[in-house]
């Protein structure tokens, strides 16, 4: 019996190779789709899980609220967290501290030298924390000594052309470090992005000196611990952790205000986190959820089109259902028969799809920025695409099953009236569903679009276009100068990370009276200019004005250009109003010292900025206090340089230049602020790029069916277009008839999609602090464009029909 | 033995009642070759599927070889087709995927046995149509003479104790409308009870008995080969 079901499969599917061509290959795409999107939102909640005994790696976090202000989460701890967490509880067994990605270092080795950007500073405890797997060297032990180096194999491999180069130098910004053990390279599941650690007691670590500034507010390393065996977070008591180590003084007169939550964050979830402020930025969990749900949408589209067509076709089966059940056939052995083709289909289509994922895998690696690998070995992938064809295959077999199964013998034998393949109107809403997914992830890909293309361009709110940030460790008015002599560099002007948003001073400011708290951001005196920022009331800062300069000892501080947020802050009603006035804040300039230890000093302020940022839109912008500062690396980090476009190339090639003859030893670390932009915005671009990859595949998978589908129905009202040609109908009406029939669902399916992508949309935005708004075209061209997918596939069948001489129409059977 | 007792059968739509089968009473004795003759919409094709159990009248009772069957569940009526009745169709309904050894097996295929036995059976019913040396081809490859032989060995190979058949020459020329009827008086001939529509004079006389049905009524019965 087997065997004559499977021929009937079989040869129905030769036999109608096109309509079974469109529904395992639509099928076989969706199936793909969800197959990498699956692995990549199981790559994503399993991160860090290949670490040993990940589940006792914790890594201290802080819930920072101020009154009023949105609460601050945090990774980054004090330095004091880490040995104050092992000292007070038992039941943690190690606690290392992490200094967090520094600045490229340059690392040589004889005459070899390459600047590292994964560079770190660990504790000795660190890999007691965090037993990475291990090429060679004694890892536990590996950053006992002020020298101890650990690196990747790449890194070895690189600098050594071996695996093991135990023992042997490496200097590293110029102080030589020895390799003490080599670690495997990572797998991309991790958080630890890191290939070069050096022991915190090397004396050029920056731990020393981050001990010796250490405050509350000073987070500036990562602490993880390891719990001892058997010993539960739960039973780590944190609360009232950080009063107990920090005394009031050190917490500051707001610390009354300020409540500070510390707690444990297992080593499994830091990846999950995007909220988090720190070190370490991950995957939104909501996000990771869309885009599951993207894939069970598109895995829909594709059931929906096998559904369709299935019972569309259903007719041609009808002779064979009628005769098998003459011969006695129960429903039963029907459904069995027609279900196990839907299997058969399935299985084909998640063959195929095995073999697309493969073929497409190192796309969508660079798409979503990933290394993901498909697994032959891997139990579950081995047992969940069988899993998920086997449900597919019933859940869409399903209905064409009941549906041929439950046809009348003696109706369909008869070769009168032929059956409808099941409830035309079933048909109907399929499709409408189908499209109204179709229209939602149009919509999400637009949206996600607009946004991402506004945070990169309008969204900073600065011209940023030919703006070269070259890293300088400090930038000095020599520097500056040098570089502003270079042909094509039209402006030039120091920065300091906290200007451009890589790191924030939060300080307290007094305005008549009333205490506010802002951030500070030491410029150069043409910061503005290089960004063509021009000032909304008062004015920047001149060089040719010495008191806008910072004197050290000064009675007062220099005096301040303010942003709209501050103003709005400060308490003027307008940003005239602003200027003259006197602000009165601490000036961190003793680097020797804690913060807060600077007296508070009075500061005019001369101008008011727009709102801008280099940072992500996520976060709202700060209230930011301008002041041109000292020239110590503290607050001068980076050169901002605005490039001529027409002489770009000469420009660079005139700064390298410079820079060989201030740094001969270090290599230039120079980028453009768009690229900077960029980086901020990967994750966001990524988001963009997966919904706008998986609208276009399911695009094509209901336009596919749609192909099909349309194929099948003109084909079916061949007799009535006969007789409605017979009766003086004209091409253009019958044109018109067949494209309004594939029109109807398509105008359904926006009533449907619109609400419910209005409703999404408008939560992800949300997650903005700055973001664009939805807009009524974009809703309307989205429903246009799936109509015109819509009237492209079928035009075709419908003209041909269209066109028939009705007599061919009439005698067709 | 089959006995109708005043079966009617009405068809109701929302806004019409047709009655296909008025009150119609009936026996055929096993063994018999009936032919039932009347003018188009007149009932027959109705009276055939009641007959066949692929449509249960609204009133009235039917005797199926001793077993009322009028009111018998779905899965019985299949079962009793399955075992006893054979089907021949003016339009062939042979499966288009399937190949002429195929279609035939279909007509064994739910009574389940081993196939080894099925495939035997399969090709005594071809060769007792004359289609032995086609039973790998498809439907469409054969005229319509052929294909109707096929259908006629699907009906035979499970051996039934009833053939009904629907205007089985309908299709046919003359020549293989002849041929078909030959097999039908065969089976008739080896017991097999066989019914028969038809609108040819000329093969309802090969028949023993004639019913003739107008507006859904038996309104006369002719014997001919007594």
């Amino acid at each position: 019996m087997f065997r004559n079901y499977l021929s009937a499969a079989l040869r129905n599917l030769e036999r109608n190779s096109l309509y079974a061509g469109v529904t395992i290959f639509g099928l076989a795409v969706g199936f793909a789709a969800a197959l990498l999107i699956a692995l990549y939102v199981r790559g994503e909640l399993t991160y860090d899980r290949f670490i040993p005994g990940h589940d006792r790696v914790y890594v201290y976090s802080e819930r920072i609220e101020y009154p009023g202000e949105r609460p601050v989460l945090t990774d980054s701890s004090s330095v004091r967290v880490g040995p104050a967490l092992k000292a007070e509880f038992p039941q943690i067994q190690y606690a290392a501290r992490l200094t967090g990605k520094d600045l490229p270092a340059t690392v040589k080795r004889g005459d070899f030298t390459a600047s590292e950007s994964n560079l770190t500073w660990a504790d000795p405890d660190f890999f007691r924390v965090m037993p990475l797997p291990v090429v060679a060297g004694d890892l536990a032990s590996a950053l006992d000594e002020p020298d101890g180096l650990v690196i990747t194999r790449a890194i070895a491999r690189k600098y050594f052309g071996r695996d093991a180069p135990i023992g042997q130098s490496l200097l590293i910004n110029g102080a030589p470090m020895k390799v003490t053990a080599v670690i495997q390279d990572l797998p991309p599941t991790t958080h630890l992005i890191f290939d070069m650690y050096g022991s915190t007691r090397a004396p050029q670590s920056p731990m020393p000196g981050l001990e010796k500034r250490d405050t509350p507010q000073n987070l500036v390393v990562i602490t993880y611990v390891r719990l001892q065996p058997g010993a539960s977070a739960a039973g780590v008591d944190m609360g009232g952790f950080v009063r107990r180590h920090f005394s009031p003084e050190q917490l500051g007169e707001a610390s009354s205000r300020t409540r500070i939550t510390a707690y444990l964050v297992p080593l499994t979830q830091i990846h999950l986190r995007p909220d988090i402020q720190g070190a370490y930025t991950g995957t939104d969990p909501a996000v990771l959820a869309g885009v599951g749900a993207v894939g069970v949408l598109i895995v829909l589209v594709a059931a929906i089109n096998f559904v369709t067509l299935m019972t569309a076709r259903a007719t041609r089966r009808a002779v064979e259902v009628g005769v098998r059940k003459a011969a006695g056939a129960t429903r039963r052995d029907l459904i069995a028969q027609f279900m196990g083709e839907a299997l058969i289909h399935v299985a084909m289509a998640g063959l195929i799809a095995a073999a697309l994922a493969e073929l497409v895998l190192p796309g969508f690696n660079i798409l979503v920025g990933r290394k993901i690998v498909i697994d032959y070995g891997d139990p579950i992938l081995f047992a969940a695409l069988p899993a998920l064809v086997l449900a597919v295959g019933l859940a869409a077999g399903a209905y064409p099953a009941l549906v041929l199964s439950n046809f009348r013998p003696a109706i369909v034998l008869k070769g009168g009236l032929a059956p409808s393949g099941g409830s035309a109107l079933v048909r109907q809403m399929l499709v409408v569903v189908q499209f109204a997914v179709l229209i939602g992830l149009i919509l999400f890909a637009t949206t996600i679009t607009r946004q991402t293309l506004f945070a990169i361009n309008q969204g900073m709110r600065l011209d940023k276009n030919q703006v070269l940030l070259v890293l300088a460790k400090p930038c000095t008015d020599d520097l500056r100068d040098a570089m502003a002599a270079v042909g094509g560099v039209e402006k030039a002007a120091c920065a300091s990370a906290q200007a451009l948003n890589l790191s924030v001073i939060g300080t307290k400011a007094t305005v008549a009276g009333r205490d506010v708290g802002v951030y500070t951001g030491p410029v150069d005196y043409d910061f503005f200019g290089v960004y063509n920022i021009a000032p909304l009331a008062g004015r920047l800062f001149d060089h040719n004005r010495p008191a806008d300069g910072y004197a050290a000892g000064a009675p007062s501080n220099p005096p301040l250009v303010i942003n709209e947020t501050a103003r709005h802050k400060l308490g003027f009603a307008n940003d005239q109003a602003a200027i003259g006035k006197t602000v009165t804040w601490p000036f961190h300039t003793d680097l020797d010292s804690a913060f807060g230890k600077d007296p508070a000093k009075p500061s005019q302020i001369i101008g008011v900025v727009p709102d801008f940022t280099f940072g992500s839109m996520r976060e709202p912008i700060l209230p930011m206090l301008f002041m041109v500062g000292p020239k110590v690396s503290y607050y001068s980090l980076a050169l901002n340089l605005r490039l001529d476009r027409n002489h770009i190339p000469r420009a660079l090639a005139g700064i390298d230049q410079v820079w060989r003859r201030f740094e001969p030893g270090d290599p230039i670390q120079r980028f453009f602020v768009t690229e900077f932009a960029l980086h901020a915005y990967i994750d966001t671009l990524r988001e963009a790029g997966l919904i706008v990859a998986a609208a276009l595949v399911a695009l094509f998978i209901a336009a596919l069916g749609l192909f099909a589908l349309s194929a099948y129905t003109t084909e079916r009202r061949t007799k009535e277009i006969g007789v409605r040609k017979a009766m003086g109908a004209g091409t253009s009406a019958v044109l018109r008839l067949l494209i309004w029939q594939f029109s109807q669902p398509v105008l359904w399916a926006n009533l449907l999609a619109w609400p419910v992508a209005f409703l999404v949309m408008n939560w992800w935005l949300h997650g903005f602090a700055y973001h664009v708004d939805q807009a009524p075209w974009v809703f309307v061209a989205a429903g246009a464009a799936a109509l015109i997918v819509a009237w492209a596939t079928v035009f075709i069948h419908a003209l041909r029909v269209a066109r028939a001489k009705p007599v061919g129409a009439l005698r067709y059977e | 033995m089959l006995k109708l007792e005043k079966v009617s059968k009405t068809y109701r739509t929302t806004e019409v009642e047709t009655r296909a089968l008025s009150e119609v009473s009936m026996e055929i004795a096993p063994g018999e070759f009936v032919a039932i003759m009347g003018p188009s919409g007149c009932g027959k094709s109705t009276l055939l599927n009641v007959l066949g159990l692929l449509d249960s009248p609204t009133s009235g009772a039917y005797g199926f070889f001793g077993e009322d069957v009028a009111r018998l569940p779905e899965a019985r009526l299949t079962a009793l087709r399955r075992d006893r009745i054979g089907f021949v169709f003016q339009s062939f309904n042979l499966i288009d995927d399937l190949s002429v050894a195929e279609n035939v097996e279909v007509g064994l295929l739910y009574r389940g046995g081993p196939g080894g036995q099925r495939r035997k059976r399969v090709e005594e019913a071809l060769q007792r149509v004359g289609m032995a040396h086609r039973a790998r081809h498809k439907p469409q490859q054969l005229s319509g003479g052929q294909q109707q032989r096929v259908a006629v060995a699907r009906a035979l190979v499970s051996r039934p104790s009833l053939i009904l058949a629907d205007e089985p020459t309908g299709n046919l020329d003359t020549a293989n409308g002849e041929a078909v009827m030959a097999l039908l008086r065969d089976a008739c001939a080896a017991g097999v009870t066989v019914v028969m529509v038809t609108h040819s004079l000329v093969h309802a006389a090969e028949a023993q008995r004639t019913i003739k049905l107008l507006d859904g009524r038996v309104v006369s019965e002719t014997l001919l080969a007594a």
